[in-house]
């Protein structure tokens, strides 16, 4: 299991995240909302020791992760917010370091990128440099980069940005399958849509501190409404609608 | 009223500035500076005032220098009362022109991405109501700005500094304008036809090849203009004293490089030039007017080809390559890279080095001065031994594998500090264990690959046929070794990733490094091998060199030994260390 105990982050005193508590337990699919600047990608920063803690822990089986990184690393597939590559390398040729820097038998490697590369539809492209990929295909090298060593925690940082319709229905349902095969996701989403059908519970952060957290169906159920609704009762006090009219009132103004 | 007449002028500049036309010149001239092609590089960004600085400083050093030269005291002291100031100033401003030169070409090489529009400038400008024209012409006067700044630049503190070195052995101040005014004129417009040069050898490449092929060639093209330019800075030592002792017109091949040409144009302006250099200065003009036409041409029809073409072009063509592993690669695998950090990082470093244009440009340019080095001593060689067998084995031809060594592991290890795509070592940071102490030993591997193949399969023949099997042995047992011990000095405290860490551009111990590398080189490559031509006449003599190395092996260990963990782990950024550290105890 993985337990978030009591996370704070500050940078130079600033809080980014505060006090935030909640555990990841084998076959469920964590979803992560909140508005920019909730603290999202300090948590996920956090989860993967990316950054560490101005307090509290992350804690895997009980033992606190930066205790043993390396260790906990190998259990972990992510996948960032930017899709961050090398440019120069093509995308085998990333598949390929990334799987050599897990410890990868090479001929287990090659034959799962082989394959992977053939489902998320890039094989065409394998030996295309990234600089020359568009964002859905420098995303596509980042999820099989995240899942090709069988990893048992996955950590998904707005996973579907620039993904086509089909590949990103593919990735809905891989989540989805993940958690029934009992592996811990934790589903960072800007995207209420989606997390409402592929999570099974979720957390909401605004200004760095929980305000819900419970399973989709109950948070739901709670407020009597969908999660759309609900986040934005929660998060935001804004009335999207007259700011649309507003926008539309600036524009249509004579200069 | 003149205050506001001023008023008026900058209210109109201002106004100008912002019509669409200079709008758009200013984003190019920006794009020039910071960016441009296909990647989002954070990797060496360096500010605009901060590359003029450097571009600045060569020529403004060397100015200084020449007051040693120069001083009418220093001359006294020497006895030298009655110099001729335009003789005896023909060897620097021959320099000081190839310098412009290499350095103007290199700013050229290095900007080449970013002074064509790209595909991001055609996704954000084609759309907006602004004619295919328009832009061209942006983008020729942010390039011909660009020129006239790079031009301006370096040139300055010399056109200023060498004239007033000169000019003050000299008690006419007319002799100070008019040296200053030809000197100007002349590393200017070498400048500029460096400039114009380097484009136009790679924009007809441009121009005639299709563009997946021209994309393709385009970096070894660069490569070689860089090692070309670092050539011909190069011929600065010698061919000053080669057209002194002409006594008739210049021979062909020394027509055929530029520099000479506008020597000759100062010479001639300063009415000094003899037959030599009048022969030579009759080339500037065609020459100069040549490479401005022609890169105006391809200009044009680079930009019709690849601009306005843009969106027809596919974006990620593949390209069949075998992705399986080569023998070679498979056995280093098994027998050398140990560790799953060591395969995957060799690869990677590899694949940067040959790949990021920045890296291969630094490295061509350090690669270019060590082989015109070597070729030098191998001249020297010939000339005074006659035979090449001779030569091979004498001081200067023995010197030839150290040299290339040298400068092929300093190279290395200067280019594994220039970060690439910073944003990228995330992947990095999440797999690696920072508390292996890898880095170290994968560094050594990349550099002694990049020396030892060459040596046992290039020099240990050569020298073997010049000299004889023990000769052989011998002097390739020594540059083996040697390159292994400088590899191990140049990695002391070395403790991260190549490419991955950030890097302060200006520390504390740089200038201790630089005077490290002078005193390396001559340690390394040349009083080695002067002590090998001597041991060799008697091998025995070559056990000499074992304190020496055991002593030059110890050091690194030692320093090794004494560091404590936490200096040995690995970083991926590197903070310039500060006079006073806020202990945030607060938080």
């Amino acid at each position: 299991m993985l337990e978030a105990v009591h996370l704070t982050k500050r940078y130079a005193s600033l809080p980014a995240v505060q006090d935030l508590s909640f555990s990841l337990r084998p076959g469920q699919v964590l979803g992560c909302l909140g508005p920019n600047g909730s603290g999202k990608s300090t948590t996920v920063k956090m989860l993967t020791g990316l950054l560490q803690p101005t307090r509290g822990l992350v804690q895997f089986d009980g033992n606190n992760i930066q205790e043993n990184l390396t260790e906990y690393r190998k259990l972990l597939g992510y996948v960032p917010e930017e899709p961050n590559l090398y440019p120069y390398l093509t995308g085998w040729e990333y598949l390929e370091l990334v799987g050599t820097l897990r410890g990868m038998d090479r001929h287990d490697l090659e034959s799962k990128i082989n394959s992977l590369l053939e489902l998320f539809s890039m094989h065409q492209s394998r030996h295309a440099s990234i600089g020359s990929y568009s964002k859905g295909m420098r995303q596509r090298i980042l999820l099989i980069a995240a899942v090709m060593d069988n990893p048992e925690i996955f950590i998904f940082d707005e996973p579907l940005s620039g993904l086509d319709v089909t590949s990103a229905l593919i990735f809905k349902n891989l989540v989805q399958a993940l958690g029934q095969q009992g592996r811990m996701v934790f589903y960072c989403s800007h995207v209420l849509e989606v997390v409402e059908k592929v999570c099974t519970d979720v957390l909401i952060l605004r200004k760095g501190v929980v305000i819900a957290q419970d399973s989709v169906t109950n948070i739901g159920q709670l407020l009597g409404q969908s999660l759309e609704s609900t986040f934005l009762r929660l998060v935001d006090d804004v009335d999207t609608m007259s700011v649309a009219r507003d926008i539309v009132t600036v524009m249509t103004k004579a200069a | 009223m003149i205050g506001e007449a001023i008023d008026g002028v900058i209210r109109g500049l201002e106004k100008r500035r912002k019509r669409p036309f200079w709008r758009m010149v200013q984003l190019f001239v920006a794009r020039i500076f910071r960016g441009g092609g296909e990647s989002d590089s954070e990797g060496l960004d360096l500010g605009v005032g901060l590359v003029l600085t450097l571009l600045a400083l060569p020529g403004g050093f060397v100015s200084i220098l020449l007051f040693e030269k120069y001083g009418t005291l220093l001359q006294w002291m020497r006895g030298a009362t009655n110099i001729d100031p335009f003789a005896s100033t023909v060897p620097d401003e021959y320099f000081f022109i190839t310098l412009s030169m290499a350095v103007t070409g290199m700013v050229a090489v290095w900007r080449w991405e970013a002074i064509f529009p790209d595909r991001r400038d055609y996704m954000n400008l084609v759309p907006l109501p602004v004619s295919m024209r328009t832009i061209f012409l942006a983008n020729l006067v942010a390039v011909l700005f660009l020129v006239g700044l790079v031009a301006v630049d370096v040139n300055a503190a010399s056109s200023i500094l060498f004239p007033l070195v000169v000019g003050a052995t000299q008690s006419a101040f007319l002799f100070f304008l008019q040296f200053a005014a030809v000197h100007a004129l002349g590393v200017v417009l070498s400048s500029v036809f460096s400039f114009f040069a380097v484009f136009s050898v790679l924009g007809l490449g441009m121009a005639l090849l299709p563009p997946r092929a021209f994309k393709k060639i385009s970096p070894y093209i660069r490569t070689l203009v860089v090692m070309y330019l670092v050539t011909l800075l190069c011929t600065s030592f010698a061919l000053p004293d080669l057209l002194h002792r002409q006594p008739g017109s210049a021979p062909t091949w020394m027509r055929l490089l530029p520099s000479c040409w506008f020597l000759g144009l100062s010479q001639l302006l300063l009415g000094h030039a003899d037959r030599a250099l009048l022969s030579l200065a009759r080339y500037t003009l065609p020459g100069f007017g040549t490479v401005m036409v022609v890169a105006f041409c391809v200009y044009a029809a680079g930009y019709r080809r690849h601009f306005v073409r843009i969106a027809e072009m596919t974006e990620g063509e593949s390209t069949e390559r075998a992705a399986r592993q080569s023998a070679v690669g498979r056995w280093l695998d098994r027998w050398v890279l140990c560790t799953p950090f060591q395969r995957g990082c060799f690869q990677f470093v590899w694949k940067t080095v040959l790949r990021s244009e920045a890296h291969r440009l630094v490295l061509a340019g350090i690669g270019g001065l060590g082989l015109v080095l070597a070729s030098q001593a191998l001249l020297t060689a010939l000339q005074s031994e006659g035979s090449w067998s001779n030569a091979l084995v004498s001081r200067d031809g023995l010197s030839i594998p150290l040299v290339l060594a040298f400068f092929v592991i300093v190279g290395l290890r200067l280019v594994f500090e220039i970060p690439v795509e910073l944003r990228s070592n995330w992947i990095f940071r999440l797999t690696l264990d920072a508390e292996k102490h890898e880095c170290e030993p994968l560094a050594r591997k990349v550099m002694l690959e990049a020396v030892l193949p060459w040596v046992l399969l290039i020099s240990f023949p050569v020298y073997v046929w010049a000299g004889g099997w023990e000769i052989g042995v011998l002097h390739t047992l020594v540059v083996v070794i040697w390159s292994v011990l400088l590899t191990d000095a140049a990695l002391i405290r070395f403790r991260k990733l190549p490419f991955t860490c950030s890097f302060p551009l200006f520390q504390q111990h740089s200038i201790v490094t630089l005077l490290g590398c002078v005193f390396g080189f001559f340690m390394f490559a040349v009083v080695t091998p002067q002590f090998e031509s001597w041991a060799l006449a008697e091998p025995l003599r070559m056990i000499a060199l074992v304190p020496c190395a055991a002593a030059a092996w110890y050091g690194p260990r030692y320093v090794r030994r004494t560091d404590l963990d936490i200096e040995k782990r690995m970083i991926f950024e590197e903070v310039p260390t500060r006079a006073v550290e806020i202990l945030q105890l607060g938080e």
